[in-house]
């Protein structure tokens, strides 16, 4: 049984059809990477995966969980499903200890002294934990999305969704946040990326997905998928990143 | 024929300016709590909900507050219910500053990025959880200085509590100027007065909005 499941999606805003009937599987511990031009339906695609946005047709399943537009069903799903974003969407007005800590008080009810010392981990984890009492403002961007990540980590997903989230920044911080992203696939992590990172995708990513037209136009290993690209749109792609 | 000193007008004229003060303490609650109430029911985005607070704001804002005294005032005991002067200041008063307050606060909260919603939606945390930790905390921040700014409009906006026979500041005025025919001075007293009240709270306004952007 696949952990994330998706059977023929359609996804229309309006009279837009963004996303023409995508199935997609990915098991527990893959690393996927959904590469393709903006307006391909990326990250339309991967919001399908946790709720954030709703499709018209098929069906989406994570963790045996069906994602459907029940308020009620999305925060159990959030508990299997992590996201991080682009614009990292940190809350500014808490420290980066209180960023991680909020969610895991609050709706998996842990103690302040769990949440704490889990909290201490994690910035470890990721390279920061001396930055526990610092408001994100104060920091730079790589460092805003490791604690980024850390958040998501904190609800202990069994799957991280990450949209385009080294587009951001400067290109001196990308390496430390990819850095992240390896050492949680080293752990077995799943992990879905919607991505621009082409290196990253082929070195890292067990699987390519490429999105042309809103369509799953060509999917497979990553190296097979960079060092021998089958469609005409694949390849023009591939020639206009490198 | 009783002499007026020029300490009679004002001691007279600072005794009404209680009730001004007053007047504008209840409408600032009121409207406040009122204008809460609004933007809570407004941010579940229900269609309906949201069509009769916009329907409400709109009429507020769109009539003048000297209007909506009249209506109050008149239109009250029209359906039987005797109003006094105050009671239909404070009531016109609290309604018209409701209106103001909901929309600097509505904007304030859709001012904040639609990400700080969905990283709370994708870390399970529910609405009420979003709004009080994350959402109001950053909105109450940035709402501060324009919700002061506006309490300066309402103090002023008193003064037109005068003319359905309220005594405060402007009322005061008229009353004493017309037993000392000394318009000018009574006038310039009373604007001082206003000046003296409002000057304060715009001071404020302008040092929260300056340590707000500060902090960012």
């Amino acid at each position: 049984m696949p952990l994330v499941s998706l059977d023929k999606v359609h996804k229309y805003y309006g009279d837009n059809h963004v996303l023409k009937g995508i199935d997609l599987k990915v098991e527990a511990g893959e690393v996927v990477s959904i590469i393709g031009r903006s307006g391909s339906g990326k990250s339309t695609l991967l919001r399908c995966m946790n709720g954030l946005e709703q499709y018209q047709k098929g069906g989406v399943v994570v963790d045996n969980q069906s994602v459907e537009d029940d308020e009620y069903k999305l925060r159990l799903l959030s508990r299997s499903v992590g996201m991080v974003f682009q614009s990292f969407n940190l809350f500014p007005h808490m420290t980066v200890g209180q960023n991680v800590m909020l969610a895991t008080k609050l709706v998996l009810k842990k103690s302040a002294i769990e949440s704490q010392k889990l909290t201490e981990e994690l910035l470890e984890k990721v390279g920061l934990s001396d930055k526990f009492s610092a408001y994100p403002g104060n920091l730079s961007g790589g460092q805003q999305q490791r604690v980024a990540i850390a958040r998501s980590l904190a609800m202990s997903p069994k799957v991280l969704l990450c949209d385009e989230i080294t587009s951001a920044l400067d290109p001196e911080l990308v390496g430390e946040v990819l850095k992240v992203l390896e050492q949680l696939k080293v752990e077995g992590m799943t992990l879905i990326l919607v991505t621009h990172e082409m290196n990253f995708a082929r070195d890292v990513g067990d699987r390519v997905v490429f999105m042309n037209q809103g369509k799953v136009w060509e999917t497979g290993a990553s190296d097979e998928i960079f060092a021998n690209p089958q469609t005409e749109e694949l390849k023009s792609f591939l020639a206009a990143v490198r | 024929m009783m002499q007026f000193t020029d300490w009679d007008i004002l001691r007279n004229l600072l005794l009404a300016a209680r009730w001004t003060i007053l007047l504008s303490l209840m409408a600032f609650l009121g409207g406040g709590v009122f204008g809460l109430a609004l933007t809570l029911l407004r941010s579940m985005r229900n269609t309906v909900i949201t069509r009769l607070i916009q329907g409400y704001v709109e009429v507020f804002q769109g009539i003048p507050l000297l209007m909506q005294l009249f209506l109050t005032f008149f239109g009250l005991s029209l359906i039987g219910l005797e109003v006094d002067a105050w009671s239909a200041a404070v009531i016109s008063l609290t309604l018209f500053s409701s209106a103001f307050f909901h929309d600097i606060w509505r904007g304030c909260i859709e001012a904040l990025p639609k990400g700080q919603w969905e990283a709370c939606r994708t870390l399970g945390l529910s609405y009420l959880q979003t709004m009080r930790y994350v959402i109001v905390p950053q909105a109450m921040r940035m709402s501060i200085a324009p919700t002061v700014g506006f309490s300066v409009q309402i103090v002023k906006g008193t003064a037109l509590a005068s003319v359905i026979g309220f005594v405060e500041l402007t009322k005061a005025g008229t009353m004493i100027n017309n037993a000392v025919f000394q318009p000018f001075k009574v006038f310039a007293f009373v604007a001082l007065l206003y000046f003296l009240i409002c000057f304060p709270l715009s001071l404020l306004a302008r040092y929260l909005e300056k340590k707000n952007h500060a902090a960012r």
